[in-house]
């Protein structure tokens, strides 16, 4: 048929149609995705087959035999899997913690780089030029090996008895629970619903009266008092654990290696420095009609960032803080430079040791995936919070 | 409804507010006390804040240069200068290193040339860059002894200004020129440095392995992350599902989980008679790292471009792959230019991670530095040292990008 006779049948050639093409193109890739996958696939099984690479899982159930030294019990005679839970369990509290520093430095530093005083901006100028703009690595290992490493020796680092920084890692006071533990929690939640009473009590003198509600302070000051006092009539339910020094060692309080510190601190300082940017610019991109609306209604300067612009701000800066956080936590997998037991460091040993790095790589992709997820869960979360009302998602 | 005014009302509105509230125009400081006053004691809340940041910085500058011109062990630097530059590349190849630089350094020159319009020179960019060019200087001076490399540093930049007078003086009809040059430049400098029987790929070292492994993965990962988003946004689900998967399992993984797997799994996947070296298989691994967050900028880009432009292009009876290349992409892509470049800084900090497998790159050569035994203890100023190295490129990317934002008017349309 030529041309011209399926043009007068109203139909175009196959080679024109696009029903035709769309199911075409489609069919040619996936035989090209199919194609390399399969020659992948071979070389794969040839080295399986070449180099004896084994692809069986059952390593994870043999004696690790080397030590951590970090996080959750365990010793060499447990087994690998166990080695990677512990290990796991290390990046999430690397990760957790500095996500928190990280998020309250960034919002000192954000704010910083917006005073009104010009030599605290150009110093948060000066901190983000300078962290932003190094790789993290570098970050660490200078804070590790530089730092961390001309700490003071066990003998000499402390600070009033009472917390101690040295090279053998730190150790600060913490509190630990006693007798009568349980039923000061329990008073605890009691004093946080009447706290929340009052709050409401507050609101509604406020929307009745208009008088102002200082709705923050009664309920803050009821749930202080109810703690303070439930704690005393109990009879002192918490104690602060103070650390000592055994030794070359710490007991008591909580006690951080100078690897968690060293990672912890570079971490901190790395993201907290992109984050206050975000915070800057997000600060920035609201419009400035909305501050000089809320100063045309009188509110303070505070009041004016705290009711007016700091929540219009964090709709901005939520999806951006979303993503440094999952740097943070993929971040963490650097303290493989400064032997800081994490999932990469361990995962790295096991396949030193039994050469399994399919089922390692495949053990990290699922174990990050899994984590960034849960970041972007909480943070969608987070993102519909402060979203307008009734707005499109 | 116009109602009469009443005059009444309006003096009663008068009186009853009281004298009329005047606010002065915000005045802006002229004198230098009057700037202390409002930039440094506005409040007192400020005026604290301004004590405590002028202690900060004399305790830590006074720290940070004592240590720079007092406490430092700089011979540790000095030392392994070109371990730290080109490792073990061989001696007596590195003039193709030199003749890479003077390649980059006419194209630089010319382009600058060509392309920017005169500076303004005011008071406070003439003092900051000589600030910079005394700074850089003295440390040459501190560093380089040879004077077979002065000479050529010297020719360097000699040839970097001259072709900037030259580009001056043509001006703007070499722009294509000098599109041509940068694209071709890439090419080139691997020819230098691998091609007329140049040491293999695996004997980069150093910083010359940061440099070309950062900067090939950059311009390779173009290409491919671009197509990704295309793909991300095709409406053919077999291309889409393929490339959301890519792209979201390269981003959900460390890289140096990626690095370690060019070490270990690579090799396995590819073809065995290919046998890829560590460094071109480190260059595989870049490349595909950086594609993926490229192809999350494109997508962006892609994001921006309104849907009306689509429509005409269709309604121009444009077929969809001339509608993506002149009409779309091209206002797609201007609008990624901050996010791009902000990107390749970070690719750039990422070769920093070379060494997670065995690769000898600038920071490994600050480690083994740091780990020789006449330095103990020292190991800050090696990576003082490799942290300044990545950290002048980078904060030099990020002026420049700044700048093409401006010229390029990013934002403004």
């Amino acid at each position: 048929m030529s041309q011209a006779a399926a043009v007068a049948a109203g139909r175009p050639p196959f080679w024109r149609d696009v029903r035709i093409l769309r199911v075409l193109w489609q069919i040619v890739f996936s035989v090209a995705v199919i194609v390399i996958g399969r020659e992948i696939y071979l070389n794969l099984a040839f080295g399986v087959k070449q180099q004896g690479v084994d692809l069986s899982w059952s390593f994870l159930n043999s004696q690790a035999g080397f030590s951590i030294k970090e996080g959750l019990d365990y010793s060499r005679a447990d087994s690998i899997a166990r080695a990677l839970i512990v290990a796991g369990f290390n990046t999430i509290r690397i990760a957790a913690v500095g996500i928190v520093l990280a998020s309250l430095l960034g919002l000192v530093i954000g704010v910083a780089r917006l005073s009104r005083n010009w030599l605290v901006r150009k110093i948060a100028q000066a901190y983000v030029d300078l962290f932003r703009n190094t790789p993290v690595v570098i970050i660490l290992l200078f804070l590790y090996f530089g730092v961390v490493y001309s700490l003071p020796r066990v003998e000499e680092g402390s600070i009033f008895d009472v917390a101690f920084v040295s090279l053998r890692g730190t150790a600060f006071p913490w509190p630990r629970t006693d007798a009568g533990a349980g039923v000061w929690g329990s008073c605890l939640l009691a004093a946080l619903v009447i706290a929340w009473l009052v709050r409401r009590w507050r609101t509604r003198i406020n929307e009745a009266t208009g008088k102002p509600h200082y709705r923050f302070l009664w309920s803050f000051g009821v749930f202080l008092a109810l703690a303070l006092a439930s704690y005393f009539v109990i009879g002192s339910p918490m104690k602060m654990d103070v650390p000592q020094r055994a030794g070359l060692r710490f007991t008591g309080g909580v006690q951080l290696s100078a690897e968690y510190f060293g990672l912890l601190v570079g971490l901190t300082l790395y993201t907290s420095a992109f984050i206050g940017e975000i915070i800057r610019g997000s600060i920035l991109a609201v419009q400035k009609g909305q501050k000089e609306a809320g100063e045309a209604l009188g509110l303070t300067p505070f009041q004016q960032l705290r009711f007016v612009v700091l929540p219009q701000a964090m709709r901005i800066a939520i999806p951006p803080i979303n993503s440094q956080y999952q740097n943070l936590l993929k971040n963490s997998s650097l303290g493989l430079f400064v032997a800081y037991p994490e999932l990469v460091g361990v995962g790295r040993t096991v396949i030193n040791q039994e050469g399994r790095f399919t089922q390692v790589l495949v053990i990290w992709m699922l174990s990050y995936l899994a984590m960034t997820l849960s970041i972007s869960t909480v943070m969608n979360g987070v993102n519909r919070l402060v979203a307008y009302r009734g707005a499109r998602r | 409804m116009d109602r009469p005014r009443d005059p009444d009302d309006v003096t009663a509105f008068r009186a009853q507010e009281g004298a009329a509230v005047e606010v002065a125009p915000h005045k802006e400081p002229t004198t230098r006390r009057e700037w202390i006053k409002e930039n440094l004691f506005s409040t007192p809340f400020s005026g604290i804040l301004t004590v405590l940041s002028a202690a900060f910085i004399l305790y830590f500058g006074y720290g940070f240069l004592h240590w720079i011109f007092v406490g430092g062990e700089w011979q540790i630097v000095k030392g392994s200068l070109r371990s730290y530059m080109i490792g073990r590349f061989p001696f007596e190849e590195a003039w193709r290193v030199w003749v890479g630089f003077f390649l980059v350094a006419a194209l630089g020159g010319l382009s600058w040339g060509v392309l920017e319009k005169r500076i303004a020179w005011s008071l406070r960019r003439i003092i900051s860059t000589a600030l910079v060019a005394v700074a850089g200087v003295g440390l040459l001076f501190y560093l380089i002894e040879s004077g077979r490399v002065w000479v050529l540093l010297g020719s360097l930049i000699a040839t970097y200004f001259g072709m900037m007078w030259f580009g001056k003086v043509v001006g703007r009809r070499l722009e294509k020129v000098v599109a041509l040059g940068w694209l071709l430049i890439y090419p080139a400098v691997v020819l230098i440095l691998v091609g007329f029987g140049g040491p293999s790929p695996r004997r980069w070292d150093g910083l010359l392995l940061n440099v070309m492994v950062g900067s090939i993965g950059i311009v390779a990962s173009f290409p491919i992350g671009l197509l990704l988003a295309l793909g991300r946004r095709s409406s053919f689900p077999a291309i889409r599902t393929f490339c959301v998967g890519f792209i979201e399992l390269i981003r959900g993984v460390p890289l140096v989980t990626l690095i370690i797997s060019a070490i270990f799994l690579l090799p396995l996947l590819l073809p065995p008679q290919w046998e890829l070296n560590l460094v071109i298989r480190l260059t595989i691994v870049f490349t595909i790292f950086s594609a993926a967050y490229v192809a999350e900028i494109v997508r962006g880009g892609l994001q921006g471009v309104h849907q009306g432009q689509y429509e005409a292009a269709k309604a121009l009876g444009l077929p969809t792959w001339r509608m993506t290349a002149f009409v779309i992409l091209p206002q797609a892509l201007r609008n990624t230019i901050p996010a791009m470049i902000s990107h390749f800084i970070s690719v750039w900090k990422d070769t920093s991670l070379l060494s997670a497998s065995q690769a000898n790159d600038l920071l490994d050569a600050a480690r083994r530095s740091a780990a020789s035994l006449d330095f103990i203890g020292h190991s800050k100023e090696a990576y003082f040292a490799a942290g300044l190295i990545f950290w002048v490129v980078a904060i030099s990317l990020g002026r420049w990008s700044q700048r093409v934002e401006k010229r390029v008017g990013v934002g403004e349309r």
